[in-house]
């Protein structure tokens, strides 16, 4: 501690900017860490929450996936002496001018069992009247928040959008803002469920049922005894189960985290290694006048290793404050976009603070720092006195040095290939991915030092002294160059890693756009065509059909359910209409057999990326929980299918209407008869239910733009990791170029008292960051190319059983070009200012 | 003398039984069928009063009957219809019907406890209660309203679902009708109910004001009763899901 305060403080004080420029390193490092969990942690805590609040006193739920099920269940679920209160609930989201209004549907004769309504006014009356609020179907109780911010009362008017077209509400009770009333943010309304069948045009289906066991019944008995009453094709679970299907659903989204984040602390852990490196560097003398004095090696090490804590301790805890504001800005977007893509109606207001989480940053800081720490303190432990006091001497490499990360590389290119080799499992995918990053890593000073010595000839064609004199610098200085390269490969590798994959998904998602949907009009209820709260009516098909110019209407129900206990999309066609126009691209499986079993009911289509996932092929049986029991059918093949990030499967509507007693449409697809304008059709089509109903006609152009445009929104999410990688990267240039400047204090020095000009040295060091910049450039579009072999591979075995072609980002890597050459300049022009404006005098007497 | 003499030998035998109390009680209130024209006033513990007016129907007499409650007013909940089943051996089957929806739903046993639309009755108040579903204890003779009455204890049998863990019932000694009958959770008293204003129909004893008295939420619901009449003409199949939805 004696020479923590002696000796490193006063570093840290003359040398301010550079320990700030390494404490941004890792801080932002954890910041990205810290803040992409806690948006995570705060949109899973914010739906398990809300799904809690409304579960109020129910401890078991019936549902049957998103499908719904018919009004029936409800008396069996009652008979049952296990069950003290059992309550139907639909649940739904309304847009209005503030924000998604949670609707829940509930039968108030029995639900304040299970619910408290905390209302205001009348302390014993839940509502003015519950004879008129049952009695009135336009009746509906609002939150105190909500009221407030829409400047309603009792006895208000609220109009909404709903299935009928715009309908007006009168409120009659107020909740409280406490309670099941904090839900959504305190946007949420309850109406009578019955009501809300017809307003949600639900028919006679309930979404799920809420449970309250009898007394001495535990949640494991009344969970046996309902699922044999109700039957394999319901799912009788507490309601937390809902928080983990949807953490199941958002599985990609956290796993594209962890990634992000684990480069981030990469490129966190090599800003410290070229801080430290640099740091040892400077304070070589000092370094070796504490071993003449009888300083161990240990001692040095350990000062070195404290160092590194400390730092990493002091930019881990900014880097928890910076992550936790930046959750906060990441946190509605993120909100957003979930919602979007999986239809899910989501709120979160307030940043989910986890306490572990903030420790294991600061761990995962404060090890990565001294991971970072590890190799320059051990250098300087093994410091040669007399070398010490050449500077510059320490930043070469020797070639002992160089052959040992050679062979090391090799044996982790071996290692990787050995382990790929060895089959398709977790367990060799894994380490073997993090061979090849390792394996990189090793060698990046080895290649940094090929290619400034490919650039030495290009620089010298530019500016002839100053070109060789900055790639003299970079050559020289392997270590010093190496650890920013890296960084900025890793940022790179990265950037390119996502770009890749994103650049492969849309050429994927484009190709089977172009082969799927097909159908010039797509009338959907919800703006969103993701959002279940709306469905249509099957009578709606026919009136469709009969508009003059309307070729063919093709209703599509989809929802989710649970197939093993994790969500799957069931989509619901009338297969022969759509395989008429769609040619089916079988992945697995005989086209025509596909279709005509397919259209019998003899089967299901799954989805590629379901086959993959769950391991399901042709042949094999699938079990769907369907409200009348579990439908076996075999898999009759598979195809390309993006319908949902977790799998789908097609299934004749005959046979869902039969198992589901559900013939309502999500969306209808439209085809225009020849000759007719398809934007008449649309206006005939609009024009037609403008009274009655709410519905969006999107034309063939305009849902592909939707699709995209979602699929912008979620690869959005990685762009604000991607930004901080090549930020961190950047700081890492500066903190190079500082070291440079300073380590060649007395050459520059030299240079501008034999004549050299100012805008000499400027162009030195310029061309300096440039060529860092550019050696990153081309290591990092290398180290890409393995990025997205990886990605690919993860995306297609874990994330989204997704089958995509290898594709390189040509059109990113161009933008990066001059994005990190300006970056590159700009971080040089500190320091080429600071160099030319160094007194001469001092600048030759430094060493 | 000797008809006063076997009336007094009687009352002192059904004295000592008090399931042949509440049988009495029954028979003497047996009736083909029923008709009256209610008025509930509901008033809350802050005085605020509401008003509800309905029209009620019974086939058939305890334990097996089946009656239709219809509102008539205020304007919103005219139409509104509450079905009753009664049974003998378990709880009652009770169906809403509300017009604007043109929709039926059950009232679940589990939500029996519940009040009855807003008033400080709850859907198991208008329950007939079954000799065959409670155990009735006699705890002795007491003075009610002025009246000599039996009090009696019930506690629901196995296959009666209830709120109440038991109930006291005071019976009329010289009527055989209910006087007031107490509804408690454990030892917490839940509901008191008060029959009051009793005039003999067509033979039958009937108290023209109920009053029920919610002790948890001090609030009060008095129903009144009007047109009343026993033993008209009605039809079974009025009484119905299928009646339920006609319009009226």
């Amino acid at each position: 501690m004696k020479l923590l305060r002696l000796l490193s403080w006063p570093y840290v004080r003359k040398h301010k900017l550079r320990m700030l420029l390494t404490l941004a390193g890792i801080m932002l490092g954890v910041a990205v860490f810290v803040g992409m969990h806690t948006a995570n942690l705060t949109i899973q805590s914010a739906f398990q929450r809300t799904v809690d609040r409304i579960a109020g006193k129910a401890q078991l739920q019936v549902s049957a996936g998103e499908t719904g099920f018919p009004e029936e269940v409800l008396e069996r679920v009652q008979s049952s002496r296990e069950v003290s209160a059992a309550s139907p609930v639909i649940e739904a989201a309304l847009s209005t001018s503030q924000g998604t209004l949670l609707v829940l549907g509930v039968d108030m004769t029995g639900d304040a069992s299970l619910r408290e309504y905390d209302l205001e006014g009348e302390d014993e009356d839940v509502i003015d009247d519950p004879l008129i609020f049952l009695a009135q179907p336009d009746s509906m109780i609002v939150s105190r928040q909500f009221a407030e911010r829409t400047g309603l009362e009792r006895g208000s008017k609220l109009t909404l959008k709903t299935m009928g077209g715009q309908k007006t509400f009168t409120i009659r009770g107020v909740m409280k803002a406490t309670g099941l009333a904090t839900v959504f943010g305190g946007n949420l309304a309850i109406m009578d469920i019955y009501a809300a069948q017809a307003v949600f045009g639900r028919g006679r289906l309930f979404d799920r049922i809420d449970v309250g066991l009898a007394e001495g019944v535990s949640i494991e008995q009344g969970t046996a005894k309902l699922q044999a009453l109700v039957g394999p094709g319901f799912q009788v679970e507490p309601p937390q189960s809902r928080g983990t299907h949807f953490q199941s659903m958002s599985r990609g989204l956290t796993v594209s985290i962890n990634l992000a984040s684990l480069f981030a602390l990469l490129i966190g852990v090599f800003i410290i290694f070229n801080s430290f490196s640099i740091a040892i560097t400077q304070r070589c003398g000092e370094i070796g006048v504490l071993r003449a004095l009888g300083a161990t090696s240990g001692q040095v090490r350990r000062l070195f290793l404290l160092e590194s804590i400390v730092l990493g301790l002091c930019g881990s805890l900014l880097g928890v404050f910076a992550g936790l504001w930046m959750a906060r800005g990441i946190v509605p977007g993120l909100a957003g976009t979930l919602q979007e893509v999986f239809g899910h109606a989501l709120s979160a207001d307030e940043i989910t603070i986890s306490t572990p989480l903030a420790a294991l940053a600061v761990v995962i800081g404060v090890l990565a720092s001294l991971v970072g720490g590890y190799v320059p303190a051990h250098s300087a432990a093994r410091v040669d006195p007399v070398k010490a006091l050449l500077k510059g001497r320490t930043q070469v490499l020797s070639e002992g040095e160089n052959r040992l990360r050679q062979k090391l590389a090799a044996a982790c290119i071996v290692g990787c290939a050995l382990l790929l080799g060895l089959g398709n499992r977790n367990e060799y995918f894994y380490p073997g991915y993090l061979l090849g990053i390792v394996s990189m890593i090793l060698l990046a000073p080895a290649m940094s030092m090929w290619l400034a010595r490919a650039l030495r000839p290009i620089l010298k064609l530019i500016w002839p002294v100053e070109g060789a004199l900055a790639a003299d610098s970079l050559i020289q200085a392997p270590r010093r160059t190496s650890a920013t390269v890296t960084a900025l490969m890793l940022s790179l590798a990265l950037a390119v890693g996502f770009a890749g994959v994103s650049r492969a998904i849309y050429d994927s998602l484009l190709d089977w756009m172009n082969h799927t949907l097909n159908p010039d009009l797509y009338v959907s209820p919800s703006r969103s065509i993701t959002a279940k709260t709306f469905r249509f009516p099957a009578t709606m098909g026919d009136e469709l059909r009969a508009l003059e110019g309307v070729e063919e209407v093709q209703p599509v129900r989809n929802a989710r359910v649970l197939i093993n206990g994790a969500p799957v999309m069931a989509v619901s066609i009338d297969i022969k209409a759509i395989t008429d126009r769609v040619r089916v691209r079988p992945v697995e499986g005989n086209r025509e057999e596909l279709v005509r079993l397919g259209a019998q009911g003899k089967g299901v289509i799954i989805s590629d990326n379901l086959s993959l996932i769950r391991n399901i092929h042709r042949g094999d049986i699938l079990e769907i929980p369907t409200p009348r029991g579990v439908l076996k059918l075999p898999v009759l093949g598979s195809s390309v299918d993006y319908s949902d990030q977790q799998g789908s499967f097609l299934i004749d509507k005959s046979l869902f209407q039969k198992y589901w007693g559900d013939d309502t449409a999500n969306i209808f697809r439209i085809h225009v008869r020849k000759g007719y304008s398809r934007d008449r059709v649309r206006e005939a089509i609009l024009k037609r239910w403008a009274d009655s109903h709410e519905i969006f006609v999107y034309t063939n152009e305009g849902i592909r733009e939707y699709i995209l445009k979602l699929t912008d929104q979620w690869f959005g999410l990685t762009y604000i990791q991607l930004a901080v990688a090549l930020v961190v990267a950047i700081l890492g240039i500066v903190n190079t170029l500082t070291v440079s400047i300073t380590d060649r204090r007395r050459e520059l020095g030299v240079l501008q008292a034999v004549g050299g000009l100012r805008n000499q040295i400027r162009r030195t060091i310029w061309l300096e960051a440039v060529s860092i910049g550019a050696v990153g450039l081309v290591m990092g579009a290398a180290a890409g190319i393995v990025m997205i072999y990886f990605n690919l591979h993860m995306l297609h075995r874990d994330l989204g059983g997704l089958r995509v072609d290898f594709t390189f980002p040509y059109a990113f890597m161009a933008m990066m070009v001059p994005v990190i050459g300006l970056c590159s300049f700009v971080a040089a022009i500190w320091p080429a200012e600071a160099a030319v404006r160094a007194s001469l005098v001092e600048s030759l007497e430094y060493e | 003398m000797s008809k006063w003499i076997a009336l007094l030998l009687a009352s002192c035998a059904l004295a000592q039984d008090p399931r042949q109390i509440i049988e009495e009680v029954q028979r003497r209130n047996r009736s083909q069928s029923q008709r009256y024209e209610g008025t509930l006033t509901v008033t809350s513990a802050k005085s605020r009063v509401a008003e509800k007016k309905w029209r009620y129907e019974r086939i058939g007499s305890f334990g097996d009957s089946k009656a239709v409650l219809r509102f008539l007013d205020p304007p919103e909940v005219k139409g509104v219809a509450l079905l009753v089943h009664n049974h003998r051996e378990r709880s009652s089957d009770q169906w809403m019907w509300t017009p604007e929806l043109q929709r039926d739903r059950r009232i679940a046993l589990q939500d029996r406890s519940t009040r009855f639309f807003g008033t400080d009755f709850s859907f198991e108040d208008l329950e007939e209660r079954d000799v065959d579903q409670f155990d009735f204890k006699l705890l002795g003779e007491e003075k009610f309203d002025g009246q000599m009455c039996w009090k009696l204890e019930s506690r629901p049998r196995q296959n009666k679902r209830s709120q109440y863990t038991h109930s006291y019932l005071w019976v009329r000694k010289d009527l055989f009708v209910f006087v007031a009958v107490e509804g408690y959770k454990v030892k917490e008293l839940m509901r008191r109910i008060a029959y009051r204003d009793y005039e003999n129909v067509k033979g039958l004893w009937t108290a023209k004001t109920m009053e029920v008295f919610d002790t948890k939420r001090n609030s009060r619901t008095t129903m009144k009763l009007e047109k009343l009449e026993y033993n008209i003409p009605v039809k079974e199949d009025e009484f119905t899901l299928q009646a339920l939805r006609r319009p009226q």
